[in-house]
């Protein structure tokens, strides 16, 4: 008996671990016809670890206070070994993973996936990705650069002008009436502890969720393409006669995360200032405003919407509007049908809202 | 020009009211905010105004050195801008003039006086202000020296001599600048470079006012072997690029071919 074997016995007496296997991993079974759209999940925990382990390694030589960020950075950057490839991994994999998010989001949009019964599984991936989006806020902060500091300056200023409360928000954001070193100790606060924290957490309800309730099957390559489920009881959805997660879809997983990877280092070493402006080299000088101060790409349409509208209010009105919306989906949409193309009003809906963000986005990058 | 202390106390009131006037205006530009200096005369018309709008388009203005930066009092106290106790010096005299900008320039100062134009006689010497104005200062360049500037005073021919001189340097610290700031905009840190182009840049700059073209050509050649020596740091730099490069293209491979491999993997347990 090999070792492995024996170490395996070892743990299948004791724990049951063949158990576990069979019915988390060959006897956990998938639709058939499941396609590569599912395996967004998988890299975004993939890239979610990435930036949890390089995150754990920036903070060894980051220092966050206010008079030291910048220059420990620049020592990250150019004295630190490997300290380049950590940093450039951990801004890559940021921007990665909301892109993979946004397609994540998107492929559970167009395949219906959000109805019920999975409502909760729609509204928690919600709060992860309003999550990812606040953890991508905190950390533009924290390298102390005229990048960080007036964009996170212009970001604050917006709090402001909600009614009544705005200017205290503004104050409890900053921890001052300006950005400033407070604000750095509190943005760190929340991107290494706070936010990741959260993260995890609503990863674990996430999958929970997923678990308990069943993997969707994708609408596509069958007669029946609408929801099934009444409401009278609880029911997982099973797949009989399905594909296995192991190691049929594992294959497929690791497969879609080594494609991702050969992204990831195409932009790491060909282009690895894709996501630095001018801006992000030099250090923050409350004193001098840079001419051009534009937000990270997925946030440029928001950016180009608060232009849009003569005042600043309306425009964080309509987008406030827009997310929630989006948040109570599966709560508005409550048709049966699942197929993209069975559903003409959603389509168009959905299209004309992804074209108009990219067109604001677009509108917003060169204004 | 000495008020009496009548009128400084009137300039004073005045001064202090436009401020308050300002304060209570809702736009105020954001580099200014503060700076009393510039918040009051900016409003002011004529030749109490004009050093403001001059100023905004300055190399002072772009490096963040204010009005005290030069004519020293307090730019945070409307009521004691101005005054000598704050260390408000005024306008200097005509033939101070190199003096108040050398306490900044030092090596410029140096060099112009040891040359021609500190040197020459009669009233009328040329400096600081002559060519490079007073407010609108903009950053140093070879086209300063030309005809009809030089031609104020003198002929051409030596100015030329000089010009030419330089203009190789000039073109080099130039491109040297630009590869720097290439360099920087990928987080490289290019702090020491840029120091070292900084005092070469000085330098060269110094050695223009010393317009002797036997003293330029000899030192031309010391400041493009420093040129060099950062030159070669940028290449070690360019080198250092190649080769992550190289590791991304093999690192790229490796994961596609993985990828592949895992899927005809994958279709064998279809």
């Amino acid at each position: 008996m090999s070792i492995m074997r024996r170490i395996f016995r070892w743990l299948d007496v004791r724990i049951g671990a063949g158990e576990i296997i069979e019915k988390e991993l060959t006897g956990y079974l998938l639709p058939p016809n499941i396609n590569i759209w599912y395996s967004m999940g998988s890299i975004l925990l993939f890239l979610f670890a990435l930036q949890v382990v390089t995150g754990m390694l920036l903070l060894v030589y980051y220092v966050p206070d206010a008079d030291k960020a910048f220059t420990s950075v620049t020592a990250i950057m150019n004295r630190v070994p490997f300290g380049w490839l950590i940093r450039l991994c951990h801004v890559i994999g940021s921007n990665m993973m909301v892109l993979i998010l946004f397609f994540h989001m998107l492929s559970v949009l167009f395949m219906g996936s959000y109805k019920k019964p999975r409502e909760l599984n729609w509204l928690s991936g919600f709060i992860l990705f309003l999550l990812v989006m606040s953890l991508t806020l905190t950390g533009y902060l924290l390298p102390w650069s005229q990048l960080s500091f007036w964009a996170t300056t212009v970001t604050t200023n917006s709090v402001g002008v909600i009614p009544f409360v705005g200017q205290y928000l503004v104050e409890f954001l900053r921890g001052g009436v300006l950005v400033g070193p407070p604000t750095l100790g509190r943005f760190f606060a929340l991107h290494v502890a706070v936010l990741p924290a959260a993260v995890a957490l609503m990863v674990g309800v996430h999958l929970f969720l997923l678990k308990r309730v069943g993997i969707s099957a994708p609408p596509f390559g069958c007669a029946e393409t609408k929801n099934t489920w009444q409401g009278e009881s609880y029911r997982y959805e099973a797949h009989p006669g399905g594909i296995p997660f192991f190691p049929d879809y594992l294959l497929q997983d690791l497969t879609s995360i080594a494609v991702c990877m050969a992204c990831f280092f195409a932009l790491l070493f060909f282009d690895p200032s894709i996501f630095f402006p001018k801006d992000a080299f030099i250090p923050a000088d409350q004193f001098r405003t840079p001419e051009h101060i534009k937000p990270e790409w997925y946030f440029l349409a928001n950016y180009q919407t608060l232009k849009l509208f003569p005042s600043e209010i309306i425009g964080l009105a309509v987008q406030g509007v827009a997310i929630l919306f989006l948040a109570l989906l599966p709560f508005i949409d409550r048709g049966a049908e699942r197929h993209p193309l069975k559903r003409p009003l959603f389509l168009l809906l959905s299209i004309g809202g992804i074209m108009v963000w990219i067109g604001l986005s677009i509108w917003g990058h060169y204004s | 020009m000495i008020l009496s202390p009548g009128k400084r106390t009137l300039e004073k009131l005045i001064l202090t009211c436009t401020f308050l006037f300002m304060t209570a205006c809702p736009v105020v530009a954001a580099d200014t905010a503060g700076n009393v200096c510039v918040q009051c005369h900016g409003t002011l018309p004529g030749r109490l105004g004009e050093p403001v709008a001059q100023w905004r388009g300055s190399i002072h203005a772009a490096n963040g050195i204010f009005c005290n930066g030069c004519h020293g009092g307090d730019p945070n106290d409307s009521a004691n801008a101005m005054s000598p106790a704050r260390g408000f010096l005024g306008v200097p005299k005509e033939n101070a003039i190199p003096a108040f900008c050398g306490r900044c320039h030092v090596g410029v100062l140096q060099s112009y006086q040891a040359s021609a134009h500190a040197t020459a006689q009669g009233k009328e010497k040329p400096h600081c202000v002559t060519c490079h104005s007073n407010h609108h200062v903009v950053k140093a360049s070879l086209d300063l020296i030309n005809e009809k500037s030089c031609g104020r005073c003198h002929s051409y021919d030596v100015a030329r001599q000089i010009k030419e001189a330089m203009a190789g340097v000039e073109t080099r610290i130039g491109m040297t600048e630009q590869r720097i700031a290439t360099f920087k905009g990928k987080g490289t840190d290019t702090s020491r470079l840029e120091q070292r182009l900084f005092a070469g840049r000085n330098r060269f700059h110094s050695l223009a006012h010393v317009v002797d073209v036997n003293l330029i050509t000899k030192n031309t050649a010391e400041i493009n072997a420093e040129l060099d020596a950062i030159d070669g740091a940028l290449e070690d730099f360019s080198k250092l690029e190649g080769k992550k490069k190289i590791i991304g293209a093999a690192a790229i491979v490796i994961v596609l071919a993985a990828a592949a491999l895992l899927a005809m993997y994958r279709r064998t347990y279809d």
